[in-house]
């Protein structure tokens, strides 16, 4: 595929799932965030500004900057609520959950937009049972220190001066920025989350390669 | 970066004045907007070929007649079939009723059409006829809804070309490909096609093109695909049809549940060891449905190859006879003698210069038994034929009688055959001679076919590359019967070799995603030490690429290819080599000093086999003609190459185009003199197109090839054991796996696969690394074997190799990578201390021994 895929692993214990899923899933809309763009005449435009928050986590001992935008939290939080239901409960678990940048592009009239994708993050986790009040203290300072690491690993990642969309036009600011939140401006992006490695893809998916295969040259 | 960033934040001074208070201090920008639709493709696989394709069919708007014409004729094929079964009353064609006409007695052709009512009657109680129809209905649609998909897809392209490429469709046949890719790796800089990379190499365009081709021809090098068959009666055959490749493509690349998940990557379970097993068994079983599918599917596909066949090539047949007897490449064939990293238009080139030569080398065989019944056949038919035409001539009369105008044809027919038998009486043949020519535009043949190319073995082994048309014809026919068979019986039980060639061969390459790590064409990972890459390859048995196949697609792609920069070690072979062959060619053989240099290799394979060049050189006549000349040009052509070496000054290039055509038409037997050479270059003085390079690359890549397979010749000293024609080491291979239980990945097997020849690197299951087999250079002590060139590994990071191997990513997803020897792979290397290294994780898991499976 044509876009850069990067994976992050962490096992974390059951209830530290959520926190530590927000404390990635925010580092890296962080970076990939803008203030909203005011368009003016002559094709220009200025950028609004983005405010940051620091937020502790109650069960690790971290805490991490996002971007101070209660829409943004709000989308991030039922998604990832949405992946820790789907992982059940306390019990010992493998799961990822991917946040996909992706760019529109408009086709002509038979096909719908397609949207491709430019980057990949994929955080796969590992849900670990533990015994009792000490080890759980260990994992909490461990899974702070871990996450630690992969923010480092995450903002070296951006760094590197590597593909990113051009800055949009008016009209097509829509194909690149998600800006349908007020206060801050995002790249275009999808959360997904898989639990297990369930074997082969989904039916859908599999019918529309299939077509799409007979349909080649 | 700064002069970056500096483009895309601007200020702007004029808006100080006229911005409202307040707002004096914010930045404003200026949008650089996507003016190009190119940037960031998704599917590049797809994009890449689409481009080749357009550049290939010539353009859009011949891509698109192409196709219409293609559904028209479908629609009459069928048409015009059913037309002929149900609509045409034959007793009046033939004259047996008579027709009521009024006014004359002339029949027309519209009274012989059945009236429209009784025709479509005939149509719809025909149970047969309706099936036809519908399954074609069926098809044709498909086809149409495909047409029009492509369409649109393809003006995509084309506004590519015209907008990015900056190439009109109208001049797009004047540009070669590697023009076109070129102007490719250019727009990269400003669009970025590939967001990986700054830069696009020519080598990731091809990798992208011939993904799945590469992984075919490493199939088919390595004979993983069951296409040699030993049917009772028939002897040894190869049966490879497009529907039985069809099938192949559909099972492993594209097919649902195949083994890719997208064209670009294998589906992760497929690239760890652990499941093989469970991986083989699901791959057998699916390979057993769509086996079963086949032949369900079996009697429609047989109409349609009947109907296809029967309206394409009658007309040929009637048109030209001699058509039917004439040959043509093998698929099998186009499979073998493909390099990796070979497009289409490459390899048909370099097949169709080798045609004439192969086609003569055929013609040597013509037994003579057949001959004189042929002359005797000839005689009378052509007797018979000349009576019929003077009768005719004298009287037009002649025929209206029954059977005249019938018989004229047949026999014209028979006479035409009879003459295809009857060799032409002024051709002196030599067939090791032509053999030669014959390899230097294949360049791959298997050793033992030197020396006996007089042989009726060689001449039988031969004919598997280069077959009859008409075998061709009744091959295709015959593959939707015997297709599902080959699937069910034969591969299914190669369906764990399968998953462990897929493991081991794929290399995930960063801007690319998986391919077949042969494509790589790493001299160090899969060179094979009796090709020229002895010291510097550390491959196993079982890494290696047969018939030198790695170093000849090297060599080929660096010479296609100029402006590409391989590796450091790569270049050093490539340089290496041509510098080894132009010695040759310069030095004429005498002031060669080295014992074990093989002596004047380029005069002997211009002039023919040692034995026969002086002989010829001094006596005959016509051979005398043209051999000097041969050597002298190709030597001359040579000689400048170390000049221009592809890049240098014009004048130069210019002449060296001029001599390598000589060289080339010497070599292709033609009794060319150097004048028309000459002149032939004054022609393309005015344009030093790529034309002329990619001519001239070729020249040079046959020269390339006949040396390395000379070199071969003579160090194995003529004692080819490993190269069997048939390598029916796969095979027994499988056989052996299966047959031996869990007698443990062991190292000694009785069956061994393959018989190592001599100069074959003794890589025992050392514990210790001690003296490998680099130092058994023994017949060339100036090989480059100096402690130098044992270049350290240059395996870059940013390819991860599965099966042997295990990642770990690391931060960032980079990725560390511990190397192992392949499980799975052929059993003599044992768990080769070769790579002592890290104990991944993995491997009890991976390190099951690999035979206690059975597929059945």
């Amino acid at each position: 595929m044509n876009c850069r895929s990067e994976v992050l692993e962490v096992s974390v214990e059951g209830r530290q799932v959520d926190e530590a899923m927000l404390a990635l899933l925010h580092t890296i809309l962080l970076h990939r965030s803008t203030g909203k763009f005011h368009y003016k005449k002559e094709g220009t435009y200025s950028i609004g500004t983005v405010g940051t928050q620091d937020i502790d986590c109650d069960y690790i001992d971290f805490s991490f900057v996002r971007v101070s935008s209660d829409e943004l939290d709000r989308v991030i939080r039922k998604a990832v609520g949405e992946f820790k239901d789907a992982m059940g409960n306390g019990t010992d678990g493998m799961g990822q959950i991917s946040l996909e940048f992706y760019q529109k592009k408009k086709s002509r009239w038979p096909f719908s937009d397609e949207c491709i994708p430019w980057e990949v993050w994929s955080i796969k986790v590992n849900v670990v049972n533990l015994a009792n009040e000490q080890e759980r203290q260990i994992c909490r300072e461990k899974v702070g220190e871990k996450l630690g690491e992969k923010v480092i690993n995450i903002v070296e990642v951006i760094n590197q001066h590597e593909y990113l969309p051009k800055m949009p036009t008016q009209s097509e600011v829509d194909n690149v920025f998600d800006t349908s939140l007020k206060d801050v401006q995002p790249y275009l992006y999808k959360i997904t989350f898989q639990i297990t490695d369930t074997l082969g893809t989904s039916v859908s998916t599999t019918m529309r390669r299939l077509i799409k295969d007979t349909l080649a040259l | 970066m700064a002069a970056h960033f500096d483009t895309e934040y601007q200020r702007l001074e004029a808006s100080y004045s006229d911005s409202p208070p307040g707002e004096e201090n914010l930045l404003v920008h200026v949008p650089d907007g996507n003016k190009s639709p190119w940037h960031h493709i998704e599917n590049l696989d797809l994009f890449f070929q689409r481009v080749y394709n357009l550049h290939q069919k010539n353009g859009f708007t011949c891509m698109l007649l192409g196709e219409v014409f293609e559904l028209v004729q479908l629609l009459f094929v069928v048409g015009f079939t059913v037309f002929l079964a149900n609509c045409v009353d034959y007793d009046i064609l033939f004259a047996n009723k008579f027709v009521n006409h009024t006014d004359s007695s002339k029949v027309t052709l519209p009274d012989a059409f059945l009236p429209v009512d009784v025709c479509s009657a005939s149509i719809r109680d025909n149970v047969t006829v309706m099936f036809v129809l519908m399954i074609s209905g069926v098809f044709w649609l498909h086809r149409l809804i495909k047409f029009i998909y492509n369409v649109c897809c393809y003006w995509e392209i084309r506004s590519f070309y015209t907008n990015a490429l900056k190439m009109s469709m109208a001049e797009l046949p004047y540009f070669t490909w590697q023009e076109v890719q070129a102007r490719i790796v250019e727009i990269q800089k400003e669009h970025q096609i590939c967001i990986h990379k700054k830069e696009l190499t020519e080598l990731d365009i091809y990798h992208r093109i011939l993904r799945f081709k590469n992984y075919m021809v490493a199939m088919v090098n390595k004979s993983l695909l069951p296409v040699r068959f030993r049917p009772p009666l028939l002897g040894e055959c190869v049966f490879y049809t497009r529907g039985l490749k069809y099938n192949f493509e559909l099972i492993l690349f594209w097919g649902p549940g195949s083994l890719f998940e997208s064209e670009w990557s294998l589906k992760p379970q497929y690239k760890r060891g652990g499941n093989r097993l469970e991986l083989a068994d699901k791959l057998a079983s699916r390979i057993l449905w769509i086996g079963i599918a086949n032949l369900l599917l079996c009697p429609v596909v047989l109409v349609w190859q009947i109907l296809y066949a029967f309206f394409s090539y009658t007309e040929v047949i009637k048109r030209e006879p001699g058509s039917l007897g004439a040959r043509c490449w093998s698929l099998y064939g186009r499979c073998y003698l493909r390099h990796f990293n070979e497009l289409d238009h490459e390899l048909m080139s370099r097949l169709s210069k080798g045609y004439k030569a192969s086609s003569r080398y055929m013609n040597c065989f013509l037994s003579s038994l057949l001959t004189v019944v042929a002359k005797n056949v000839a005689f009378f038919a052509g007797s018979l034929l000349a009576v019929l035409i003077a009768l005719t001539i004298y009287d037009e009369d002649v025929l209206a009688v029954e059977h005249v105008l019938s018989s004229i044809t047949l026999l014209g027919v028979c006479i035409t055959v009879c003459r295809s038998f009857i060799p032409d009486k002024h051709l002196v043949y030599c067939p090791e001679q032509l053999l030669r020519l014959i390899l230097a535009h294949i360049h791959y043949m298997p050793d033992h076919w030197q020396g006996n190319a007089h042989r009726y073995e060689t001449r039988d082994q031969f004919s598997q590359l280069f077959q009859y048309k008409a075998v061709f014809i009744l091959e295709e026919l015959t593959s939707p019967l015997v297709t599902p068979f080959i699937l069910i019986f034969s591969l299914r039980r190669k369906s764990l070799e399968i998953i462990d060639f897929f493991r081991n061969f794929t290399v995930e390459v960063v801007g690319v995603g998986d391919t077949c790590s042969f494509a790589q064409m790493d001299i160090r990972q899969h060179g094979h030490p009796a090709w020229m890459s002895e010291g510097k390859t550390e491959a196993s048995i079982y890494q290696q690429a047969e018939d030198g196949k790695t170093e000849l697609s090297l060599m080929h792609f660096a010479l296609t290819n100029p402006q590409w920069q391989p590796p450091t070690e790569t270049t050093h072979f490539i340089s290496q080599l041509k510098e080894r062959v132009q010695r040759e060619t310069t030095g004429d053989g005498h002031t060669l000093t080295s014992l074990s240099e093989p002596r004047s290799l380029i005069a002997n394979f211009l002039a023919g086999p040692p034995s026969l060049a002086s002989l010829h050189l001094g006596r005959d006549g016509s051979l005398a003609n043209h051999g000097p000349v041969g050597v002298s040009d190709g030597a001359s052509a040579l000689r400048s190459l170390s000049v221009s070496s592809m890049r240098g000054s014009c004048s130069s290039t210019h002449r060296s185009a001029g001599h390598a055509s000589s060289a080339s038409r010497a070599m292709a037997g033609s009794s060319t003199d150097a004048q028309t050479a000459s002149s032939g270059s004054s022609v393309w003085e005015g344009q030093l197109t790529s034309l002329v390079l990619s001519e001239y690359a070729s020249t040079e890549m046959s020269i390339h090839a006949l040396y390395i397979h000379e070199l071969r010749k003579q160090q194995s000293g003529g004692e080819l054991s490993r190269h069997t024609w048939h390598r029916q080491d796969s095979d027994d291979s499988s056989d052996s796996v299966t047959e031996e239980g869990g007698s443990g990945g062991g190292n000694t097997n009785p069956r061994k696969p393959i018989p190592r020849s001599h100069t074959f690197p003794i890589s025992t299951p050392i514990s210790t690394p001690g003296p490998i087999p680099s130092s058994n250079s023994g017949p060339n002590p100036d090989r480059g074997t100096t402690p130098g060139q044992e270049v350290a590994p240059l395996q870059s990071n940013s390819q991860r190799h599965y099966g042997g191997n295990t990642d770990s990513v690391g931060p960032g997803g980079r990725v560390v990578r511990s190397e192992r020897v392949p499980i799975g792979g052929w059993a003599e290397e044992g768990h080769g201390g070769r790579h002592p290294d890290t104990v991944p994780e993995e491997r009890s898991e991976d390190d099951m021994p690999p035979n206690i499976h059975k597929v059945t």
